[in-house]
């Protein structure tokens, strides 16, 4: 080969992966950096030259303060309800709708994940005037069916419940989608095998069905973790952290800091909790990725 | 006997889809009904399910409650601009992760999959920050710039570019096919699915965003229909549903409309999107 | 019309050597069949000549001229590859255009070349499908077709009729024989099966582990191998090989070469007796394993059927022409060897032991 090839062949990838790393290092990586450099100030917006290091401070103050501590209670609460629910929910969908392909069984599909594809925007807008105490269409049914009625989202001992409900409702058929798949995706004759070892259709499930999905059950876990964790735009539509911060989440935490209070300090420490909480998922999710080798 | 039980078994679980489908499109149908009400309607107690006369005028008040035509061409433009950057930039790096060898190769390509990982949520407020030194908020490019980089669009446009067989792309050496003629005529014609999916995803992440508009626009006249439509709820209070509910259906339909001719394709996309 | 050599030619894979200093030198208007077992550098041999796997070191000279720096699309050769490598988004007609596309041939021009070389091939009424909708022999033709169009100088097959079934390979192969009467352009054809090279080739090139075994026409390579490889490589059943000494040197003969009788026979160049331990009737032809009681078994290929199992035969090979030396490092000792009077007398001596 001629040296001036060589040379092409060489600065050529480079070249043609230069756009997209412009693109992460601008926004993806920097900002990553930037945010635990802030977290370590006090930035003051209106006279840079106030702005200076104060350590630890933004996290001491942050874990101390109310707001904080009740965004990250409530992101756990969201975050477990979430995965055992949204979980149990998608796989019975699944199972139940994914084992023979009918017409019928497909529309289910087709609505169970239509949510998912619709605008949070709209979705939350939708339920907030169900929701309505007053005239709203959830109240008139219970009355209808001689139920108590519900304050739903305006009291503070129903409210991260009924955000978790739309959360829930938006999300399970996505998961039920990647359920049906996995679940297609079991060999045929493994269940004609269990069949003729005389096994029940619980024993199948638990010793054949569920193993054989594993890979997909941990996947989906990881995903919900990391969105339950990053939960803000329902919040901020539905409550918007209220009542009393009852719906404060975390990423809700570096929000309000941010942008009602100017705190860039204390918002980018959150950052980095959320960060170091997703960083977590992800190593465990690539590190489970290489292991899972053995069913296939 | 068995026959009976097995008709009730059958009957009930037909029954119990039906709940299903009307729990999770009911709501759909809800917006519909509700944007029809006439403002007194809307208030009543119970609730209204289907409007006696119904009131189209609704979608007229909705669209002059605010700069509806600027949101919804916002939106397009946002929308257009991103895929079509993101497609500029990630054809050309799917191509060189699958198709060289070089020196930095795992390095940077880890560095895609940490992109991939990374939430918005970590990174918005040095973003957020940047576009307001570069003196940007007040234009378009905070929604579209930061996503330039579709990580998981290069990721799996990787994997279909992988997949083509060595072969066919000597095949095409030996009919004197240049480098870039390779690219397009053969490569690109085969991720065709790869990118059908890739389109799609950013396509319904972008279109329904936002958490990122919010922060990024400090003026009406760059935001999304997505912030556009929030804002009614407060613009119109908690009385004029009807108004807020006919305003919703524009950020609603263009999305429904495409579920209805492609669900198929759809469905089957986001199935496969779990786990490879 | 080319002639391809190859000079001092390497070819390295990372650190694995696949083939070393090869020389070879393929006739112009050939048919010439390199054949070998399965990972011998067959493929890679044939994608040097086309330049898309191009040599470590050496050089490689289509009509006396270097190729090494000429891009593989410049060459003038076409390549048929084992899985034919038929582009999935293109039409037949496009698969076949795409090569004088980029050599901007004119509109009417391609327009003529296609449909005179679909014709030729049988492919006019499938211009405008798509190859998944066709099937594996068409698929073949479309690959050939591709490369026809382009009116090489040298004709690449690797394994072209490999994923054909048995009957449609046997009329591909009279089909390419009949297209290189035609053509009279150069033909490399890459296969494992000697069959195969043995029916096509003018000329076959045998290859075991990156070395040329021998270089001959098939009647050569037949009647007269170079060494042990080539013996047992051509011809089916293989050869029948046997030690003659204690030092390595072995002797070999073919199992249509031998005659079986209930009774002993005199002078002949090679007699053994044993029982029939397999037979296996193919209709035309019967082979049969004879085993003696030392556990040396010959594989007998006959036309009469009429040897039963277990019966007890005598095998023998009548012609001292049909016994085939060979040397302890397998190479072959010929009438005009020195050791070919040594052979005879270890060989004679092999008899006499064996009564
Ligand atoms: N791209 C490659 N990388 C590494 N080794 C290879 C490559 N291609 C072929 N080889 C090695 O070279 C040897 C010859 O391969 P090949 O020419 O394909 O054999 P054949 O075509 O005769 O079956 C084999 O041992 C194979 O493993
Ligand atoms: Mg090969």
């Amino acid at each position: 080969m001629r040296k001036i090839d060589k040379i092409k062949q060489y600065v050529f990838p480079y070249l043609l992966i230069l756009p997209s790393m412009v693109g992460i290092g601008l926004f993806v990586v920097y900002p990553i950096i930037k945010v635990i450099i802030l977290s370590f100030y006090s930035t003051n917006m209106i006279n840079p030259a106030k702005t200076k290091y104060v350590g630890f401070e933004n996290y001491i103050k942050m874990f101390n303060k109310v707001m904080f501590k009740k965004a990250m209670v409530n992101t756990s609460i969201y975050t477990l309800v979430m995965i055992v629910v949204v979980l149990a929910l998608s796989l019975l969908l699944a199972v139940w709708l994914g084992q023979k392909s009918s017409r019928i069984n497909y529309i289910c599909q087709m609505a169970v994940f239509l949510p998912h594809i619709i605008s949070i925007v709209s979705v939350a807008l939708i339920f907030v005037q169900m929701m309505e105490p007053n005239f709203g269409l959830f109240n008139s049914i219970l009355v209808a069916l001689n139920l108590p009625t519900s304050r739903w989202l305006q009291s503070s001992d129903t409210a991260l419940m009924s955000v978790l409900l739309v959360s829930i409702w938006k999300s399970v058929g996505y998961y039920t989608l990647i359920f049906i798949a996995a679940l297609q995706s079991v060999p045929r004759d493994i269940y004609e095998a269990a069949e003729l070892d005389n096994a029940g259709k619980f024993k199948t499930f638990y010793k054949i069905t569920l193993p054989m999905i594993s890979p997909q059950i941990f996947f989906v876990v990881i995903v919900l973790t990391i969105g339950s964790f990053k939960v803000i735009e329902t919040i901020r539509l539905m409550t918007n952290g209220g009542p009393n911060n009852a719906t404060t989440s975390l990423v809700f935490y570096i929000y309000r800091e941010v942008f009602n209070n100017t705190d860039i300090g204390k918002g980018a420490a959150a950052g980095v909790v959320l960060m170091v909480i997703v960083g977590i998922m992800t190593v465990l999710y690539f590190s489970s990725l290489s292991k899972r080798v053995h069913y296939r | 006997m068995y026959g009976v039980s097995q008709n009730i078994k059958n009957t009930a679980n037909i029954i119990l889809k039906i709940l299903v489908v009307a729990i999770f499109a009911f709501p759909f149908l809800w917006v519909i009904s509700v944007s029809l009400q006439t403002d007194a309607e809307v208030n009543t107690f119970p609730a209204t399910i289907i409007p006696k006369t119904p009131q189209f005028n609704n979608y007229v008040r909705a669209w002059q409650a605010g700069p509806f035509l600027t949101y919804f061409k916002n939106s397009v433009v946002i929308i257009v601009a991103i895929i079509t950057i993101q497609m500029l930039i990630m054809i050309p790096a799917a191509y060189a992760f699958a198709m060289y060898d070089f020196k930095l190769k795992n390095i940077l390509f880890s560095l895609v999959l940490i992109a991939f990982m990374v939430p918005t949520q970590v990174t918005f407020v040095p973003v957020y920050l940047m576009m307001g030194e570069w003196g940007l908020l007040r234009t378009l490019w905070p929604q579209i710039l930061p996503f330039m980089t579709n990580a998981f669009g290069i990721f799996l446009l990787r994997q279909y570019f992988m997949q083509v067989p060595e072969e066919l792309i000597e095949a095409a050496r030996l009919d004197n096919a240049s480098e870039l003629k390779i690219v397009y005529k053969l490569m690109i014609p085969m991720a065709k699915p790869a990118l059908a999916t890739i389109i799609l995803f950013s396509f319904v992440s972008h279109w329904n965003e936002y958490f990122w508009p919010l922060i990024m626009t400090n003026t009406t006249d760059v935001r999304p229909l997505t912030v556009g439509i929030a804002a009614l709820k407060s613009t119109e209070g908690f009385v004029n549903w009807n108004t807020i509910m006919a305003g919703n259906m524009f950020l609603i339909a263009p999305i429904l409309i495409v579920y209805v001719f492609c669900s198929r394709f759809i469905i089957k996309a986001f199935s496969y999107s779990g786990i490879k | 019309m080319a002639k391809i050599e190859f000079r001092n030619v390497t070819k390295a894979f990372d650190k694995n050597v696949v083939i070393k200093d090869l020389n070879l030198e393929i006739e112009d208007g050939s048919f010439t069949v390199l054949v070998g077992p399965s990972g011998c550098g067959k493929t890679t041999l044939l994608r040097m000549i086309a330049g898309i796997g191009p040599q470590t070191s050496g050089q490689v000279l289509i009509d006396g001229v270097d190729v090494s720096n000429v891009p593989p699309g410049k060459r003038k050769v076409a390549m048929v590859f084992q899985n034919y490598a038929i582009y999935p988004t293109m039409t037949v007609k496009e698969n076949i255009e795409f090569g004088l596309k980029n050599n901007k041939v004119p509109k009417e021009q391609r327009e003529k070349l296609i449909n005179e070389t679909a014709s030729k091939v049988g492919l006019t009424e499938y211009l405008n499908r798509k190859p998944s909708q066709l099937s594996g022999g068409q698929r073949q033709r479309v690959a050939l077709a591709r490369a026809m169009v382009k009116n090489p100088s040298v004709f690449l097959m690797d394994e072209p009729l490999s994923n054909l079934d048995a009957k449609l390979r046997v009329q591909m192969r009279v089909e390419l024989i009949e297209l290189h009467n035609k053509l009279k352009t150069t033909f490399v054809y890459v296969t494992h099966d000697q069959v195969e090279a043995m029916s096509m080739a003018d000329t076959i090139v045998l290859m075991n582990e990156g070395k040329i075994q021998q270089k001959a026409s098939p009647e050569v390579m037949y009647k007269d191998p170079d060494n042990l490889f080539a013996a047992r490589f051509i011809g089916s059943p293989p050869m029948n090989v046997c030690n003659l000494d204690h030092k390595g040197n072995k002797f070999g003969f073919r199992p249509e070469r031998v005659d079986i009788t209930d009774e002993y026979v005199n002078d002949t160049a090679f007699i053994m007796e044993g029982v029939v331990v397999t037979r296996e009737m193919l209709g035309h032809e019967t082979i049969y394993s004879v085993r003696n009681e030392e556990g040396i078994t010959v594989t007998v290929k006959r036309l009469d059927d009429k040897w039963r199992m277990d019966q007890k035969v005598f095998v023998s090979v009548k012609d001292i022409k049909d016994i085939y030396f060979f040397g302890k490092d397998g190479q072959r000792i010929r009438e005009n060897d020195n050791d070919y009077a040594y052979c005879i007398n270890q060989l004679r001596g092999v008899k006499n032991e064996e009564n």
